[in-house]
Formats: C-alpha cells, sequence, structure tokens
C-alpha cells in the first residue's frame, strides 16, 4: 500500500508556495489566532482573512452570508477559479477552519502549505510586511453543501443517538471534564465540562509533527483507525470548544485520510455545555 | 489609573486601525528579556492561565511602588505587546492606583475594536492577574511608613 494522502492536491509544501508568488491564478491567505503575526511579516503577496472579523457574523453566532463570502473574495482579489491556499499559526488550526469555511460557500480549489506559518519561518524563507492590494474580481455567489460538512446541535444529538461514531478533538483534561480554566470567565466558557456520550478523544495536535507539519498516512491511520476506531466509510462528527481544532481533525480525516462524511460541529462544547438537558459524560470513557 | 497608563491609553484610543496595530507591535518588539534570575521560575504558579500562549508575570510591591517582570512569546505579538504595555503603564505605580484600573482597559484602548471580542479575555486576564498579585504582596507586606 503506498503511503500517500487521499487528496495529495489539498496540501502543498513551503516550496511550491515559494514557487508559485506571482502565479495570478494562486492566492495566498493567512489566517491566524493572534492577528497580528500577519503584520509582523507574512509570506510576500499573502492577504489576510481572519476567522473572526472577516468569516464570522458580527452579531448572530454564525458565518456570514452568501453574498458577504463572495464580497470578500472579491476585496482580496479572489475569483470564482482562483487556487486559494491557507496557512497560519498554531499548525494550520485556523488555516484549516479557513478552509473549512471556503468549502462552506462552495469554493473548489483550495489548499493548505503544509507546516504553515511556522515551518516557512524556519527555513528562512522570505516575508514582507507589505499589505498588497489585487484588482477587484467580480465572485459570483456559488453556494456550498452545507449539510455535508456542518452539523448543528439537532444533527448531534440525533447522531449520538444513533450510536454514530464522534471524536473529540480537545485536550485530555477538557474532555473528561477536570478543567474549563475559565472560573473567572464564566461567560466565555461552558457551564459543565465532559464530552459528548459516545465522543472518542483524539487531541487535535496528535495529527501534526513538532514542525508542524501533518503525520504520515500511516501515522494517521494508526491514530484515527488504530486507536479511536474510525473507518472510512463512517459517518463522523468532529467537534472542539469552538470548532476550530476540530476543523484541523476534519481536514485531516476528509483530506489527508479520505473520508467521505465528515461534519465539523462549529457550535462544539461552548454550545453542547451550556445547553440544558443536553447528555454529558464525565471521565475518560468515551 | 497611573498616569503613564492613562498617557498610552489616551494614545491607542486616538489612533486609528492600522496605527493601533503598529503599536501594539512596536510594544511587543520592546519587551525586555527577563532577568536570569526569573527566568529559572518560569513555572505554573507565575503563568496566566487566561492566556492560550504561554505568558509569565512576576509582581513585586517594593518600597510602596509596583515592580513588574513578564514573558510572552515573540509568536504571540498581541498578548506580548499587551503585556509590554502594562510593564511600561505601571512600573513604578502606588498598588492603589493599579487596583482602581477598570476591567474594561482592553475596550478603553480601542482593542476589542481590532481583535474581536473572543480574542480580549486573554489580555484582560492579564490585568486581572497583576491586580490579584499586587494585592497579595500588599496584603503580606509589612505596612511601610
Amino acid at each position: 500500500m503506498a503511503d500517500e494522502y487521499a487528496h495529495p492536491e489539498t496540501l502543498v509544501s513551503t516550496q511550491w508556495v515559494q514557487d508559485h508568488l506571482d502565479d495570478p491564478k494562486v492566492r495566498i491567505v493567512e489566517s491566524d489566532e493572534d492577528l497580528l503575526l500577519y503584520d509582523v511579516g507574512h509570506v510576500p503577496g499573502a492577504v489576510r482573512i481572519d476567522w473572526h472579523g472577516d468569516l464570522q457574523d458580527q452579531i448572530v453566532r454564525d458565518y456570514i452570508d452568501a453574498e458577504k463570502f463572495a464580497d470578500l473574495c472579491s476585496r482580496n482579489g479572489i475569483a470564482n477559479d482562483t487556487t486559494v491556499v491557507f496557512y497560519g499559526d498554531k499548525s494550520n488550526w485556523w488555516a484549516c477552519y479557513a478552509f473549512w469555511a471556503f468549502t462552506l460557500f462552495g469554493h473548489k480549489d483550495l489548499k493548505v502549505m503544509n507546516g504553515g506559518r511556522k515551518l516557512w519561518l524556519d527555513e528562512g524563507r522570505p516575508t514582507s510586511r507589505e499589505t498588497p492590494t489585487y484588482p477587484r474580481t467580480d465572485y459570483k455567489v456559488v453556494g456550498g453543501d452545507e449539510s455535508a460538512i456542518r452539523a448543528f446541535r439537532d444533527d448531534v444529538l440525533a447522531h449520538m443517538k444513533a450510536g454514530g461514531k464522534m471524536i473529540d478533538v480537545r485536550s485530555p483534561k477538557e474532555y473528561t471534564g477536570e478543567a474549563l480554566h475559565m472560573e473567572e470567565y464564566p461567560q466565555e466558557g461552558s457551564l459543565r465540562g465532559g464530552h459528548i456520550p459516545g465522543a472518542r478523544g483524539v487531541p487535535w495536535s496528535r495529527a501534526v509533527n513538532e514542525d508542524g507539519t501533518f503525520k504520515s498516512p500511516a501515522e494517521l491511520r494508526a491514530i484515527f483507525e488504530g486507536e479511536a476506531g474510525l473507518k472510512p466509510s463512517d459517518d463522523v462528527v468532529a467537534y472542539c470548544r469552538i470548532g476550530e481544532r476540530s476543523s484541523l481533525t476534519w481536514f485531516v480525516l476528509t483530506h489527508l485520510l479520505g473520508y467521505p462524511r465528515v461534519r465539523n460541529y462549529d457550535g462544539s462544547w461552548t454550545e453542547w455545555g451550556n445547553l440544558v438537558r443536553a447528555p454529558i459524560k464525565r471521565g475518560a470513557e468515551a | 489609573m497611573p498616569a503613564a497608563l492613562d498617557a498610552i491609553v489616551a494614545e491607542l484610543r486616538e489612533a486609528d486601525r492600522q496605527e493601533r496595530i503598529d503599536l501594539l507591535l512596536d510594544f511587543a518588539a520592546s519587551l525586555p528579556p527577563l532577568p536570569p534570575e526569573l527566568e529559572a521560575r518560569k513555572d505554573a504558579e507565575h503563568r496566566v492561565a487566561e492566556c492560550q500562549s504561554p505568558v509569565y508575570l512576576f509582581v513585586e510591591v517594593i518600597d510602596g511602588r509596583v515592580a513588574l517582570h513578564a514573558d510572552a512569546p515573540m509568536e504571540s505579538p498581541t498578548v506580548r505587546g499587551f503585556v509590554s504595555l502594562l510593564l511600561e503603564g505601571l512600573s513604578g505605580a502606588s498598588p492603589a492606583d493599579v487596583m482602581k484600573i477598570p476591567g474594561d482597559l482592553v475596550d478603553r484602548c480601542g482593542l476589542t475594536e481590532v481583535l474581536g471580542m473572543l480574542r480580549v479575555g486573554g489580555l484582560t486576564g492579564v490585568l486581572r492577574r497583576i491586580q490579584r498579585d499586587v494585592a497579595r504582596a500588599v496584603g503580606s507586606a509589612p505596612t511601610s511608613p
């Protein structure tokens, strides 16, 4: 068996990105947890798309609508047929989150730069502090298949009752319910600790190496199939605290291992852990 | 509020979005390294739990004046910049003035507007931690004349 990712075209190397810096068909996008990193220095020609400020609605807990998404792309010189390559800090958490959100809106040609911001810098590749501007495009709203990749709380409840596979990608203490770490900020956290009954705990970080790149297909299969008991044919829901770490796991299962049916529950623990009468399991057992 | 901090807050508030980012980056760049004796004491007790990034604070009150040392990673310029801003604004202040800093300081600096609501909780956590440690230091220190 060849040790290859299922959809290798969705993952590109730092060298590939450097070779395509001036390619008009390619737009490089930085998405970070720390907003200021882009200003410190970014891949030359890269634009910043912020998960919070750009992709989320500022009033309702949801994403922007399709028209706003089209405007966001148009402003950043992204056309419907542009190849969009995401990279960012934290081993590409937010890059994967942006990739997932772009998939929600039906953009087709999406890639992640393996290793993210850290590897680019560690390899001593060029950076720029200049914010580029690109000619405005006329991005047409296409609309994606939201139900294929996004799960809402009622979907998750039905999935749980049906005994469907779930992966909780938070840290072990968040999974067992020992830690919320938010006692001074109850308004930002969850009122209850633990996990959704039936969910297996596989912290997101297990899918990446020290240098920020993804683990090999064999290593990933050993974790998700060997340890967590998933099969490629499973209908899988992944969640974390607000849906960002689990979009990395969604990317791994969907694009690196080729599972056709994986949904990200973006409401995640900040929704479930606050829902009245939502079933919760404490401790290390699924 | 201590006068030095007040001046920084005013400067940030009057700045536009990009200027606020640039100011915060300047602060991040100017955070002095920890003295070697504190470098060795970067433990859980001195870590700010509200921050996802490893941020360490060392708060003392010496002769009735607040003395601060801190460490935050270069890879997290937002929190590093804010920590550096607090160091500059609070070092040498009286404990009473530090205790009077309002809890919505981050907002007053115009940073909620720049960073978004979800990102400012950790920054407020740094301020509360300093205030807690100052209160403890004053509580346990012998009263000076």
